[in-house]
């Protein structure tokens, strides 16, 4: 499937997540997104896959603490100065499982987009603001850099029979991860330079055209959106 | 180029300094010169971006294909002049292939209907064709050098830069990419620290020292001047002086796959005190993961290890050794941060007076140095280097030699390079190892 109809598709299925207020619908478009993820390198999609899962489930495990909605509770907390008390409802338990799908939707969607769109392509079919399309597709390649820069730091210092370990650990490593992406930025943008960019007068190499495949995905994103805001 | 010197913002001296020169259309010229010379820098000056990218202070003129630099932006001399850097990861733009080298041609303007041909044409002169569909992040060192500069040569300039764009090809590629460059009828200025290839290949010879061009002769004039070390050396055997002491390392019917692509299949290997083993071999045949299989930073998906004493291993990467804030604090990261023992190691590689210089202010030379420091600091019995000497200039792989040589009784060396200079200058003994054949030791 060609790039654009693609990301208007997993565009249109976050956005349906987010406007849906039927749990299933929503719990459907996570899974089928998960499963779609799963065809992913592993080695690619294992950040992308738990970063978005331990997020949903910080949602859905504090989210219950700190709002104040509901009749039926189902467990009685202490008191907590600012906060209030940290009772738990069921209404706020399904609110809480809602809002952790929406999440777990949204964020497979991008991780779909980064791991197995041709993101090349999706830039090339920008005919408008080309500067800032290649920036997001510059930084959305930016977090497989920074993994292997980090994995790359891990085990220099693995090699001397440092360990790394904890959160102090790794934090520590966080300065010289982003100081080398800082770094190789400036590479970049050095041999962007030499190789032209900025010259005005830019062409642009002809896309394939679209498939019919492509126009069914295209007819559907916008059938799903319009679909969801009906219902 | 007329009576160039630039400094960079804040430097107390010149990186260059006086350098007047001129490169004739389809010209091979070799760049030689020791590490922090002034190379890189008159590469930049060629090609604008000094000082346009870097800012500083600039005395002189440029003129490239008649267009002074110091009026034409580096992006406004991509027709005419292409630069290869010397590592491939931080030029590529985009992530896949055939994009990457349609990505200059866009930029220049090129015919729409005209891009794709020139692109697949590119590739197949590179030798790269079968490529043009595959994600760059999936690609080899080799791989993407050679995508590198598939992209630069789709550009059709008439002045080619390389900077050092073969310090990560074994042997036959890096033959192969600069036979490339060199066959296309643009003239071709070829950095390099193995001098030998560009020599065989250059009209003539330019050698930079503190800045300054010592040498700008032919070939033949130059050969006979050029310092010691920056000749032309053909690779010695390793004169196989067999024997050492305990074995610290066995590794037995090694194999190891990538996201099931074999690798390594039933490799074998015995490290033993005393002996200095060089590993070479093609891009590809899975030295690095035997490296550290040896080391124990991977486990194998078969075979038997067995390991004694301490094993260090130095990454081919030196950008790796700057986690902490000052050098001799990163020094002494492997000896639970006995500053003493960092000092004396940042000595033995030619560092004393940087311990309380931040690691990220190093000259990349200087950076080799100091993780060489970080690994021979632990004193370790088994010492793993993993490309020791790219980037380094012929005196200081000299120095690296001896360094290696003087305390090899100490401990095993396992050195993995694509120098074979170097290797025949080091080991006791050399294992080629072959793309996916196993290595008997």
């Amino acid at each position: 499937m060609s790039p654009v109809p693609a990301a208007a598709l997993l565009a249109s299925l976050a956005a349906v997540a987010l406007i849906a207020d039927r749990g299933w619908v929503v719990a459907l478009i996570a899974a089928v997104l998960f499963v779609v993820c799963l065809s992913a390198p592993r080695s690619r999609r294992w950040l992308y896959i738990s970063g978005t899962l331990i997020s949903a489930l910080s949602v859905f495990v504090l989210s219950p603490l700190v709002s104040h909605t509901g009749t039926h509770v189902i467990w009685e907390g202490p008191h907590i100065p600012v906060v209030g008390y940290l009772d738990v409802t069921s209404e706020e338990l399904a609110a809480a499982g809602i809002q952790a799908l929406r999440l777990a939707a949204v964020g497979l969607a991008f991780a779909v987009y980064a791991l197995l769109l041709d993101l090349d392509r999706l830039l090339q079919a920008a005919g408008f603001a080309r500067r800032s399309v290649l920036a997001v597709g510059l930084a959305t390649r930016l977090v497989p850099t920074l993994e292997r820069d980090a994995a790359g730091f891990v085990e220099a210092l693995r090699g001397r029979g440092v360990r790394v370990e904890g959160l102090r650990g790794h934090a520590r490593l966080l300065s010289p991860v982003v100081a080398g992406s800082l770094e190789r930025a400036l590479n970049l943008a050095e041999a962007m330079e030499t190789r032209g960019f900025g010259r005005a007068g830019r062409t642009r190499a002809p896309s394939p055209p679209w498939t019919r495949i492509d126009r069914v995905a295209l007819v559907a994103a916008v059938l799903l959106v319009v679909g969801a805001l009906w219902l | 180029m007329d009576g160039v010197t630039f400094s960079y913002p804040g430097a107390a001296r010149p990186a260059i300094a006086d350098v007047s020169l001129r490169i004739e259309p389809g010209e091979v010229v070799a760049l030689l010169g020791p590490s922090g010379s002034g190379k890189s820098t008159l590469l930049r000056a060629l090609a604008g971006l000094v000082p346009h990218f870097h800012g500083g202070r600039f005395e002189g003129r440029v003129e490239v294909a008649g267009r002074d630099t110091r009026r034409f932006r580096p992006a406004d001399l991509a027709d005419e002049v292409a630069f290869l850097f010397q590592d491939p990861e931080d030029q590529v733009v985009f992530g896949r292939v055939e994009n990457e080298v349609a990505f200059g041609l866009e930029n220049l303007g090129t015919q729409p209907a005209h891009i794709w041909p020139r692109v697949h044409a590119s590739l197949a002169d590179t030798g790269i064709a079968r490529l043009a569909e595959r994600r760059t992040e999936t690609l080899s060192a080799g791989e993407l050098q050679r995508v590198c500069l598939a992209s630069v040569v789709a550009l059709e300039p008439s002045l080619l830069l390389l900077d050092e764009p073969t310090s990560q090809l074994d042997p036959g590629g890096a033959e192969a990419i600069l036979d490339l460059a060199c066959e296309r009828g643009s003239a071709v200025v070829i950095s390099e620290q193995r001098p030998t290839l560009p020599l065989e290949r250059c009209d003539r010879v330019l050698f930079v020292e503190d800045g300054r061009l010592t040498i700008n002769e032919s070939r033949e004039e130059a050969l006979g001047r050029l310092p010691a070390g920056f000749g032309p050396r053909s690779p010695e055997p390793a004169p196989e002086r067999r024997g050492g002491g305990e074995v610290l390392v066995r590794l037995d019917g090694i194999s190891h796959t990538y996201d099931a692509a074999p690798v390594l299949t039933g490799a074998s290997l015995e490290l033993r005190r005393g002996e200095i083993l060089a590993l070479t071999g093609p891009n590809g045949a899975g030295k690095t993961t035997l490296a550290k299989i040896a080391s124990g930073l991977v486990d194998p998906g078969a075979g038997e290890v067995e390991r004694r004493g301490r094993v260090c291993y130095l990454s081919q990467d030196p950008g790796r050794y700057l986690v902490s804030e000052r050098v001799e604090e990163e020094v002494a990261l492997a000896v639970g941060g006995d500053r003493e023992r960092a000092r004396r190691a940042l000595a033995l590689v030619g560092l004393a007076g940087f311990e309380r210089r931040h690691p990220r202010d190093l000259s990349s030379g200087e950076r080799e140095r100091l993780a060489l420091a970080c690994v021979l600091v632990a004193e370790p019995d088994v010492l793993v280097l993993d490309e020791p000497t790219r980037g380094v200039d012929p005196p200081r792989k000299a120095e690296l030699a001896e360094l290696l040589r003087r305390d090899a009784v100490r401990r095993a060396t396992l050195v993995v390079t694509h120098d074979l200079v170097f290797a025949g200058d080091v080991a006791d003994r050399t294992v080629e190892l072959g793309a996916l054949e196993a290595a008997r030791a």
